[in-house]
């Protein structure tokens, strides 16, 4: 690293890859990278490349930190960020979505694995499902449900848990799936639609079963798309998530558009996630196994023959800016996209009045939720759900049901970028609001729940066994 | 009877007593308008809004535009 030029963009905390103690750590820019610098007094320093492309990044951090104190503050401060999770009272941001693991068990065994799932894991009892449910309904107050695992879909009572999610008065439930038994079944997911189920957050990633062997240990291509099929028999949407590899499917994010867009309107949204090294990791990551963000938006800038642009993507608005991008597209009738982006807020009630508005004190909504977090909420629902219309066309009534056509036509195009044990910063952390809900009432931020060192060893999340 | 078709629905006017007529109306909401045709008093001008509507395709249209 010595040589060329260092910009430094400010300093941060993370922690030791090996021993996950917490360190300073500083944003640095070489040539057009910015790297996470950081020294471990005991185990030696690590410079992690965390954003490819200073042009986006100089556009990323002018963008507004909308942040909020947790609705219920519900562990103590004691060791520090990352290691008091629940939320407490250093947290930054509310919960958006959150997610409960609804079995530890797979039918994949994937070399890629957030959860180190495996065949021979474990249900949480619905009794505790609904334990859970109900600290978080008084915790957090309206979130997005996301069921997950392990796979969820190895549970038969999965319909009830949908249901049973509804019934305690959440708003919007998505399945976090590998698509294969609800495509070799539909009818239990139309069972699990008749629950109340929004969303299918469809693990995808790529068009060829050579990604899949890779990836998934086995050919899938076939039953994603059977699992498409299911989704749009039962009238549930779904959202194609791709895990980001270099060198296996990286080239094939253009393909992956192209077919999202052959999906429409049963596909809403592609959401991709450049792999992160937690879980089931073989060994150190190296430079050349990461994909950042940036690096995904120009993938889809340069398949889209000049009709994406850099400008036509936002960072995140109530996550840390640099967590995330989002843009929203309409496909005209020859297949191009044209932008269609979401109104700007403006901060506060897209008002000017926003900018006297003091940190989490925006509107102040009578349950003290953040405005923000209810925004992205409110996108989420519009844009992932199902935009399918059971509509008979009726005389006079033209203009609804050319409005409701133009929902169909527009897909969403995202990424999140999770945090390993390299590129944590805690600073991003403190603004996360994808959560994992425990029974005992905590939220565990998404990247400390799956924080791991070098050797597997994780702050939060239990064994799976 | 329907609310949504072309023609002039059975439908009196509580108020004017007078039958309703199919007419071209603004429906408006969240700054967006929409032209579409509806039965209306052709005293009062009251527009009538079947239930059917106002739960289907009307309420599909408010909830996109309330996620916008």
């Amino acid at each position: 690293m010595n040589g060329p030029v260092r910009l430094s963009f400010g300093r941060t905390r993370s922690v030791c890859p090996e021993c996950l103690k917490t360190i300073p750590a500083e944003r640095v820019a070489i040539g057009d990278t910015v790297y996470l610098d950081k020294t471990c007094p005991e185990h030696g320093r690590v410079v992690t490349p965390v954003w490819r492309g200073l042009r986006s990044y100089d556009i990323w951090s002018r963008s507004r930190r909308n942040t909020a104190s947790p609705v219920t503050v519900a562990t103590v401060v004691a060791e520090g960020c990352p290691r008091d999770c629940g939320l407490c009272a250093d947290h930054r941001q509310q919960s958006c979505c959150v997610l409960i693991d609804v079995t530890s068990r797979c039918d994949l065994v994937c070399p890629v694995c957030f959860a180190s799932a495996d065949r021979h894991g474990v249900d949480m009892p619905i009794d505790e499902i609904a334990t859970t449910l109900d600290a978080l309904r008084a915790g957090s107050g309206q979130v997005h449900v996301q069921l997950s695992g392990g796979e969820p879909t190895v549970r038969d009572d999965l319909p009830e848990i949908v249901a049973l999610v509804r019934a305690k008065g959440f708003d919007f439930v998505q399945l976090n799936t590998n698509g294969i038994r609800i495509g070799r079944e539909p009818n239990y997911l139309a069972a699990l639609a008749d629950a109340g189920l929004d969303c299918v957050f469809l693990q995808f990633d790529g068009v060829s079963d050579a990604v899949y062997r890779r990836l998934r240990g086995r050919d899938l291509f076939a039953a994603k798309r059977l699992a498409i099929e299911s989704a749009r028999a039962a009238g549930i949407g779904v959202v194609l998530v791709p895990t980001l590899v270099p060198g296996v499917n990286t080239d094939e994010i253009g393909a992956i558009v192209d077919f999202a867009k052959g999906e429409m309107p049963t596909v809403r949204a592609v959401h991709f996630q450049p792999v992160s090294y937690f879980g089931r990791c073989p060994e150190a990551p190296h430079d050349e196994d990461r994909i950042t963000l940036p690096e995904v938006m120009q993938a889809l800038i340069e398949h889209s023959q000049g009709t994406i642009r850099l400008e036509d993507f936002s960072p995140g608005s109530a996550e840390n800016p640099f967590c995330s991008f989002s843009g929203r597209f309409t496909v005209d009738p020859s297949g191009l996209f044209v932008a269609d982006p979401e109104p700007v807020s403006g901060g506060c009630c897209g008002s000017a009045a926003g900018e006297a508005a003091a940190e989490g004190s925006c509107c102040g909504t009578a349950s003290g939720r953040s405005p923000e977090v209810a925004r992205a909420q409110r996108y989420v629902a519009g844009q992932w759900k199902s935009a399918l219309s059971d509509e008979t066309p009726a005389s006079g009534l033209e203009a609804f049901d050319a409005f409701l056509e133009r929902q169909g036509r527009r897909l969403s195009l995202s990424a999140m970028a999770f945090q390993d044990a390299w590129t944590l910063d805690l600073d991003r952390l403190r603004q996360c609001y994808i959560h994992v809900a425990k029974s005992d009432g905590r939220a565990i931020p998404f990247c400390a729940y799956n924080l791991t060192d070098l050797d597997g060893r994780s702050l939060y999340r239990e064994p799976s066994t | 009877m329907s609310g949504l078709s072309a023609e002039v629905p059975d439908l009196v006017c509580a108020r004017c007593d007078k039958p309703l007529e199919m007419r071209k109306v603004e429906a408006s909401y969240l700054g967006q308008t929409f032209p579409v045709e509806l039965p209306c008093c052709p005293s009062c001008g009251f527009v009538y809004v079947s239930e059917e509507l106002a739960s289907g395709r009307m309420l599909k249209v408010e909830q996109a535009l309330e996620d916008k």
